[in-house]
């Protein structure tokens, strides 16, 4: 993480609170729209935001696997963009042992986040 | 839309460090006004990415082009897409005669490498580039369509083929499909040759409210929007349902469809970019586009070649500078003045430019125009 990273407000979801399985998200108590990130009200319908918790499973939208560097970032990295259940679609890092990008549709479970402080899902092996 | 295209003019597209923006800017400029036949425009409008502040002014000035309004403009790739978009509005409701547009880009003196993603941003602070971006549409393409490694490589093989003839090109040597395939992988599926160049260079063109002579092209119409929401809810990838809208009312005010049009400049910075636009461009059925590359539907000699000048792929994107080198290029081809890659009786053209890079929507802009003679 360089300087410029560290002088910047985190604009990633963040972990519930003591969880490593879920995220601290919004719902709009008008239209229901699910949100992983603040926002100052429902981005569809202006509604009220409540707070609530999404995951831990989700389904991969898409997924590529990243082969070049990034600065503070070792290649390869598996990212995918995720369909939390009934929630929000969140871009994530994937663990992977063999570095092949899973198909669209492959369930997974959130497990935690990176050292870095991304998202990071595994394959959710029950839930194919 | 009263607006027509008097002139145009562009720096030769390549990283060029020995070489200032404000030279690479003059040249441009300097081409436009001459083709124009004027001296002096009533206002410019410039777009630029990553230009350091007062960019056009420090440029600008030393052509003797002050003390008149000069606007500048950020819409990521489109920026000076934009810039044309707003100065063919500015001549059509009166505000002003002429408008000098300017799209200029130096990005070799502002990054050692490639180009940082931006930390602000939920997806760059993720690590989620553009390449990484198109490559998750290319990656849904293959699984949800079928699209294959050899219908994403076709369009680097033609547009790479089409680059040969532009001597402004960065690339100008032609590829083979396991050339290709070949080159290193940049994020699955895409490979180096997928992935546009980043570039110096710099666009210019003036705007008109009149018709002057047979030389001054027609803009029939210009579309401008940013993104929706790009959520749970989108089942289509990234930037398509932002191109169809911007298309559709292009294709209304000009009284046209997608039939009518002969040739097409478009923003393939990524081989899957070409297939998802000319997709929601509705010249081909969602996934199904990958077959108009593969055919020879959209290569020179086909019946709509799609990036004639070599495209991003091939003549390089310098970011902000992107949009005038494919205005250039389509009036060049409409007035039948494209030499070895001229386009047979090319009478309408598109001009189709996205910008993309903030998290959440469906692109930051597009802008679709409709030029013609």
């Amino acid at each position: 993480m360089n300087a410029r990273t560290c002088q910047i407000p985190d604009p990633r979801p963040q972990l519930a609170e003591g969880s490593q399985s879920t995220i601290a998200g919004w719902q709009c108590a008008s239209c229901r729209h699910p949100l992983a990130l603040p926002a100052p009200w429902c981005p569809l319908c202006h509604g009220p935001l409540e707070t609530t918790t999404w995951g831990p499973g989700g389904t991969t939208w898409a997924a590529t696997v990243l082969r070049v560097p990034l600065p503070g970032r070792t290649p390869p990295m598996m990212l995918a963009y995720i369909d939390l259940d009934e929630g929000p679609r969140v871009l994530g890092h994937l663990t992977s042992e063999t570095n092949e990008r899973p198909e669209c549709g492959t369930r997974v479970r959130l497990i935690g986040v990176t050292a870095a402080g991304d998202l990071l899902f595994a394959p959710n092996q029950d839930d194919s | 839309m009263d607006a027509y295209v008097w002139g145009v003019g562009t720096s030769e597209f390549g990283k060029q460090p020995h070489r200032s923006a404000s030279e690479l800017l003059w040249t441009a400029v300097a081409e436009a006004l001459r083709d124009a036949e004027i001296d002096r425009p009533d206002a410019v409008f410039v777009g630029t990415c990553f230009g350091e502040p007062g960019i056009a002014q420090r440029a600008l000035h030393r052509m003797g082009i002050t003390g008149l309004p000069i606007s500048v403009l950020e819409n990521a790739c489109a920026s000076s897409t934009q810039a044309f978009h707003e100065a063919c509005v500015a001549v059509s409701s009166g505000r002003f005669d002429t408008v000098l547009v300017v799209g200029v880009e130096h990005l070799t003196s502002r990054f050692s490498g490639a180009i940082p993603v931006e930390q602000t941003d939920t997806e760059g602070r993720t690590g989620l580039g553009l390449p990484a971006l198109y490559a998750m549409a290319a990656a849904r393409y293959q699984d949800v369509y079928g699209v294959s490694a050899e219908d994403l490589a076709a369009v680097s093989v033609k547009n790479h083929a089409h680059g040969v003839h532009n001597s402004r090109a960065q690339h100008r040597t032609a590829v083979t499909l396991e050339e290709v395939l070949g080159s290193r992988m940049i994020a699955d599926p895409l490979t180096l040759l997928q992935c546009c160049a980043i570039a110096d260079g710099a666009g210019a063109a003036v705007i008109g409210a009149t018709r002057r002579s047979q030389r001054d092209v027609a803009v029939l119409s210009s579309a401008f929007n940013t993104g929706e929401l790009w959520d749970h809810r989108s089942a289509n990838v990234w930037g398509y349902d932002l191109v169809a809208r911007t298309a559709g009312q292009a294709y209304a005010a000009a009284g046209c469809s997608i039939t009518d049009i002969d040739v097409l400049e478009m923003h393939d910075a990524f081989t899957i970019g070409e297939i998802v636009t000319t997709e929601a461009l509705g010249m081909a059925p969602t996934g199904e586009g990958a077959a108009l590359a593969s055919s020879g539907h959209t290569s020179l000699g086909g019946k709509q070649p799609v990036n004639p000048s070599g495209g991003l792929l091939s003549r390089g994107h310098p970011l902000g500078a992107t949009g005038t080198a494919q205005l250039a290029e389509l009036v060049w081809q409409l007035r039948g003045d494209a030499g070895a890659r001229q386009v047979p009786d090319a009478r309408l053209a598109l001009l189709e430019t996205m910008g993309g890079g903030a998290a959440g929507i469906d692109g930051n802009a597009c802008v679709v125009a409709v030029l013609g003679m």
